[in-house]
């Protein structure tokens, strides 16, 4: 069914590292090519050796031009492999070799030199767990059908009429010069790597060389001529961008589907290829990052709707969606852009593969995401045609740079109300001083006191941020990404230092649930049961509720707890959810664009967990907090239904970066074709409230420990965690519980 | 309003199993039958009742402190019950973190349970989904079901009734006007063998059952299935539903043995059946229903 594939599986699967050596998923460049023919290039270590002597010779040099100068020599030098077992290139290093002399030297460069007590002031944030906080160039994504229409020559082609007419019109600043220069050499290096992979390949006699060598002369001289080719130039170029260029790409395709279409439609047509072949390299092209493995998944969505309305789901959607089921993967991850439109067939089929316990697929709702990218001023054409960047980002097609800046921890915020900002982590004043808890505080003192804490986190985000912004594109010139941008090449000026029409920050909301379920359990100990005072408390918080325990039981039974329709707890959620909102959106950012809100958690749920002491909530020291839209893990006893209602009330297409909820349900919920359709009419009452994303994670508690017991018999079990899966084997002992925990609740 | 009021033991949201769609169900206390198998013990009384759920318990004695009636009383590092004593009166639950505790059977006016019964509109309406009234046996509150069902039935909300049928005719006319569907069990046709595994006869329910169908109620059939006790009764079953014209599907349930903690709870003696059917059984128990249920979706 999908040609060679299954025989070549084995050795893809230790294509990026091997299976049998310990793999760390979390560390960004743990993967790297082994076993290459060392006569094809260089070692690491002679790369890094050459990167330094290079670095002496390039010092002066305007960084896009030093940086295209390292990305050159990398290139040139480093090993690669067209392999019998593969449609797909190798490339050894593919692990940022030229990080140390340039993107890390200029970043420690700005926070050391420049704006040293920026990069102080920052260092104290990430150690306290109030906020986690680094420049951001890992979520772009460029323009892919520019890129598939152009190929590499005709991109580099395109840059240099840009140039002429510019410099024709109004002569060129050294800036610009060098900024067209550096994309003239990096795609002149780009289209050098693949003459020499295609030189390369016409060394080899195995079966799939002729093909490879065919696909990479094309694409060495030009445009992508079919889907595989299209598909080579895909992964072509987030390697490089990924390994060697130091800029993460976060979607394929704009629509995977959509921009491989007129390739499929035209090889169909004229025979190039049969289906069961097109099936075959779409196994090859996306186990390539099943292959790579790492924990934050590669996105890439489908569907969505065209300017007449109609859903842009084709038959390239099904069959990408069932070569992804037969292979068995949880990575990449799939995003579907869900309307009304959506045939059922096509849903209905992605339903039960997650009942079937593929939970990698999030429906991202496009009438909300529309009305967010409108809020940010974009077109109505700009917002329907948006990508859905990274886990479930918001983003204008080939004109949005969007970086992700703070995760705000408002958890935190509840613990500096009770030591008055000082950070016991590192015996430091953090947090502001909203004055000595004191047991003459109302509730409303209380509250106002941790709205203080709340809106310092908040703004130190937007400040210090702001404060590196200007060094985005010094730290880490983005050629390669620009010059598949139009109006960066109109403006002569990097995508991430204005050359885009949005030039975006993103602020993130962590710990939203747990937060309100801390101040509402304040609210119930306190001053409606009084069964202590405010100081009591801390010293409860303090000796992290030993001696405690009968309070922290009453804390754990709180009846407001996010997550249940309960109103004292939903209402408080709004307040916390809409302060945020509306200290972050439209904001001014430094470099010409805005902030926008993200209540995506990504894995600081348990990393601010684990650097927060003790909350009212009735949570211990270091345990998780709750991530993303979602409650507490286990506060949610009343009912998905129960579930949507209190998450919606908190406006998700506010947050026009993002707003992701995830839902546990039961197997036996969805079993079935009743199971189908309650799913689409959790999903439909969801996007009539204004829910943005939600991903689905469907089983039974029993199941899961079981699975805990013998992990053997449950290779594949995965879980959803976040804006990612995780195979439920390779989480820690703590986050099964806590998975199991939430399971528990689910009937 | 009236002041009308029910004893309702659960409410239970996205309930996906008791009828079409997403829906709420409302569990009404009190019940005719003793089924053998019964999964919801804690809906036979039509008294409120204290479940405690031992494993749970801390031993903490808080109970013991703010019963007033003395029910509970830790001795010898015991947590020993006089269930006799008890009214219900919910005080030791409030008290008990450990969350051992809880009362089964609060009393509600319609005015009470409609506001929450009506969260979860959207959900019905997208999914053809609506409220479902069960129990124990809803139908022994007639007049309050009655009521109930008409407000929701202004509200445009898809209603069911889940009976055992064992009730007086004028209790299943009070709710008629207001039903759009009934959920009616049947556990056997030979009314000695009814009588043997739920102390009751079946006669009646089979009248009102016949009755339902005559007078154009739709019904759909639901069939706990216990192999060994009514295994043997399927076939006459089917061509007891057969002589119907309004049925409109025939569910049948695989029995499960699953609730004997809340036996335990309850302090009521076990009788669940050890022996839950296996898929092959099932799928034959299904098959004598095939023809009905292919006539009742044309």
């Amino acid at each position: 069914m999908l040609g060679t594939f299954e025989k070549d599986r084995a050795w893809l699967e230790n294509k990026y590292h091997k299976v049998e050596e310990s793999f760390n998923p979390y560390q960004r460049m743990a993967y790297h090519g082994h076993d290459y023919d060392a006569t094809t290039g260089q070692s690491d270590e002679e790369i890094l050796e050459g990167l330094r002597s290079l670095a002496k010779e390039t010092e002066g040099l305007s960084h896009p031009i030093a940086k295209v100068k390292a990305i050159e020599y990398v290139l040139k030098n480093t090993r690669i492999d067209v392999n019998e077992h593969d449609y797909f290139i190798g490339l050894y290093s593919w692990n940022r070799l030229l990080r140390e002399t340039t993107v890390l030297k200029w970043k420690t460069e700005v926070f050391d030199e420049i704006i040293p007590e920026v990069g102080e002031s920052m260092k104290d944030y990430n150690d306290s767990g109030a906020m986690a906080i680094w420049p951001d160039f890992d979520h772009v994504v460029p323009d892919w059908d520019s890129l598939v229409k152009l190929g590499f020559s005709g991109i580099r082609e395109r840059a240099r009429e840009y140039r002429i007419t510019r410099e024709e019109k109004c002569g060129l600043s050294d800036k610009e010069r060098d900024f067209f220069e550096a994309i003239e050499l990096e795609y002149t290096a780009i289209i050098g790597f693949i003459d020499r992979l295609y030189k390369y390949a016409l060394t080899k006699n195995h079966a799939k060389a002729k093909r490879v060598a065919d696909c990479l002369l094309h694409l060495r001289d030009g445009a992508p001529t079919n889907i595989y080719e299209a598909m080579q130039l895909i992964f072509l170029y987030f390697m490089i961008s990924e390994s060697v260029d130091h800029y993460q790409v976060r979607s394929l395709g704009n629509g995977l589907d959509f921009t491989l279409y007129p390739f499929y439609k035209n090889d169909i047509e004229s025979g190039t290829f049969s289906e069961d072949e097109i099936r075959e390299f779409l196994a090859y092209f996306m186990f390539q990052w099943s292959a790579i493995g790492n924990y934050w998944g590669q996105p890439f969505y489908l569907g969505g709707s065209g300017e007449n309305g109609q859903t842009l789901i084709n038959e390239l959607s099904y069959l990408i969606v069932d070569v992804y089921d037969k292979m068995c993967i949880y990575n990449p991850k799939i995003q579907i852009k869900y309307n009304s439109n959506i045939p059922e067939k096509f849903l209905f089929k992605v339903f039960d593969m997650i009942r079937r316990g593929n939970s990698c697929f999030t429906f991202c709702c496009e009438e909300n995401y529309i009305r967010a990218v409108m809020s940010y001023g974009a077109t109505y054409e700009e917002a329907r045609t948006m990508d859905i960047r990274g886990c479930y980002e918001t983003g204008v097609r080939a004109n949005e740079v969007s970086a992700a800046t703070g995760y705000v921890n408002p958890l935190k915020a509840v613990s500096y109300v009770f030591s008055n900002g000082y950070e016991e982590r590192l015996s430091k004043q953090i947090g502001v001083k909203s004055g000595e808890i004191n047991d003459s505080w109302s509730f409303e003192d209380f509250k106002a006191a941790f709205f203080k804490q709340y809106a310092h986190i908040i703004d130190d985000v937007i400040r210090l941020a702001n404060a590196y912004d200007p060094y985005m594109e010094y730290i880490n010139p983005s050629s390669m990404y620009s010059a598949t941008v139009k109006s960066s090449l109109e403006n002569a000026f990097d995508g991430y230092g204005g050359g885009v029409k949005f030039n975006n920050s993103s602020a993130l909301l962590c710990g939203l649930g747990t937060a309100v379920d801390a101040i509402m359990a304040t609210k119930y100990l306190v001053y409606e049961r009084g069964e202590l005072t405010l100081s009591e408390l801390k010293a409860a918080l303090d000796a992290n509720w030993q001696g405690y325990e009968r309070v922290r039981a009453m804390a754990l039974r709180c009846p407001y707890k996010y997550g249940n329709n309960s109103t004292e707890a939903d209402e408080c959620a709004k307040e916390l959810s809409k302060f945020f909102v509306e200290r972050v959106e439209g904001k001014k950012n430094g470099r010409g664009g805005v902030y926008k809100a993200l209540l995506h958690s990504a894995m600081q749920f348990v990393w601010q967990g684990q650097k927060t002491g003790a909350t009212p909530d009735g949570r211990l020291a270091g345990e998780e907090i709750s991530k993303s839209a979602s409650p507490t893990p286990g506060m949610d006893k009343n009912g998905v239904t129960a579930l949507i209602s209190s998450v919606t009330k908190l406006e998700p297409y506010t947050y026009s970066e993002g707003f992701c909820l995830d839902v546990m349900l039961h197997p036996t919920a969805v079993s079935g074709d009743e199971g189908l359709q309650i799913m689409k009419s959790l999903l439909d009452v969801y996007a009539a409230r204004g829910g943005m994303v939600m991903q689905f994670n469907i089983f039974d508690a029993n199941t899961l420990r079981d699975a805990q017991k013998n992990p053997e018999k449950y290779k594949n079990l995965q879980v959803r965690v976040c804006g990612w899966n995780v195979l439920f084997n390779n989480m820690s002992r703590a986050e099964q519980d806590a998975y199991i925990v939430r399971a528990e609740n689910v009937i | 309003m009236s002041e009308n009021k029910a004893r309702i033991f659960e409410i239970k949201r996205f309930a996906v199993h008791d009828g079409d769609g997403i829906r709420t169900t409302v569990f009404f206390k009190g019940c005719p039958l003793r089924c053998v198998w019964c999964h919801n013990p804690e809906g036979i009384s039509t008294k409120s009742e204290l479940g405690f759920f031992s494993h749970k318990c801390s031993l903490c004695g808080d109970c013991e402190r703010v019963c007033p009636e003395g029910v509970h009383k830790l001795e010898g590092g015991r947590h020993l019950l006089d269930r006799a004593r008890c009214i219900s009166c919910g005080k030791c639950v409030e008290e008990c973190m450990a969350g051992a505790l809880t009362v089964y059977g609060k009393d509600m006016t319609v005015d009470e349970l409609l506001p929450m019964l009506l969260e979860d509109t959207d959900f019905y309406k997208s999914s053809n989904g609506g409220v479902t009234l069960s129990g124990g046996e809803c139908l022994l509150w007639a007049d309050f079901c009655a009521e109930l069902l008409r407000e929701l039935r202004k509200k445009g909300i898809y209603t069911a009734v889940d009976t055992c049928g064992d009730v007086p005719r004028e209790n299943i006319d009070k709710v008629l006007p207001y039903t759009d569907v009934f959920l009616y069990d049947i556990k056997a046709i030979d009314s000695r063998l009814h009588e043997f595994a739920t102390g009751r006869p079946n006669e009646r329910i089979l009248e009102n059952l016949k009755y339902l169908d005559s007078v154009g109620a739709p019904c759909e059939i639901r069939i706990p299935f216990v192999p060994e006790f009514n295994g043997g009764e399927l076939k006459k079953m089917a061509e007891f539903l057969s002589g119907l014209s309004n049925i409109v599907r025939v569910r049948v349930l695989p029995y499960h043995n699953y609730a004997g903690s809340k036996y335990l709870a309850l302090g009521l003696r076990n009788t669940l059946p050890g022996k839950m059917p296996s898929e092959e059984e099932l799928a034959e128990a299904e098959s004598y229903f095939e023809e009905i249920n292919m006539r009742a979706t044309k």
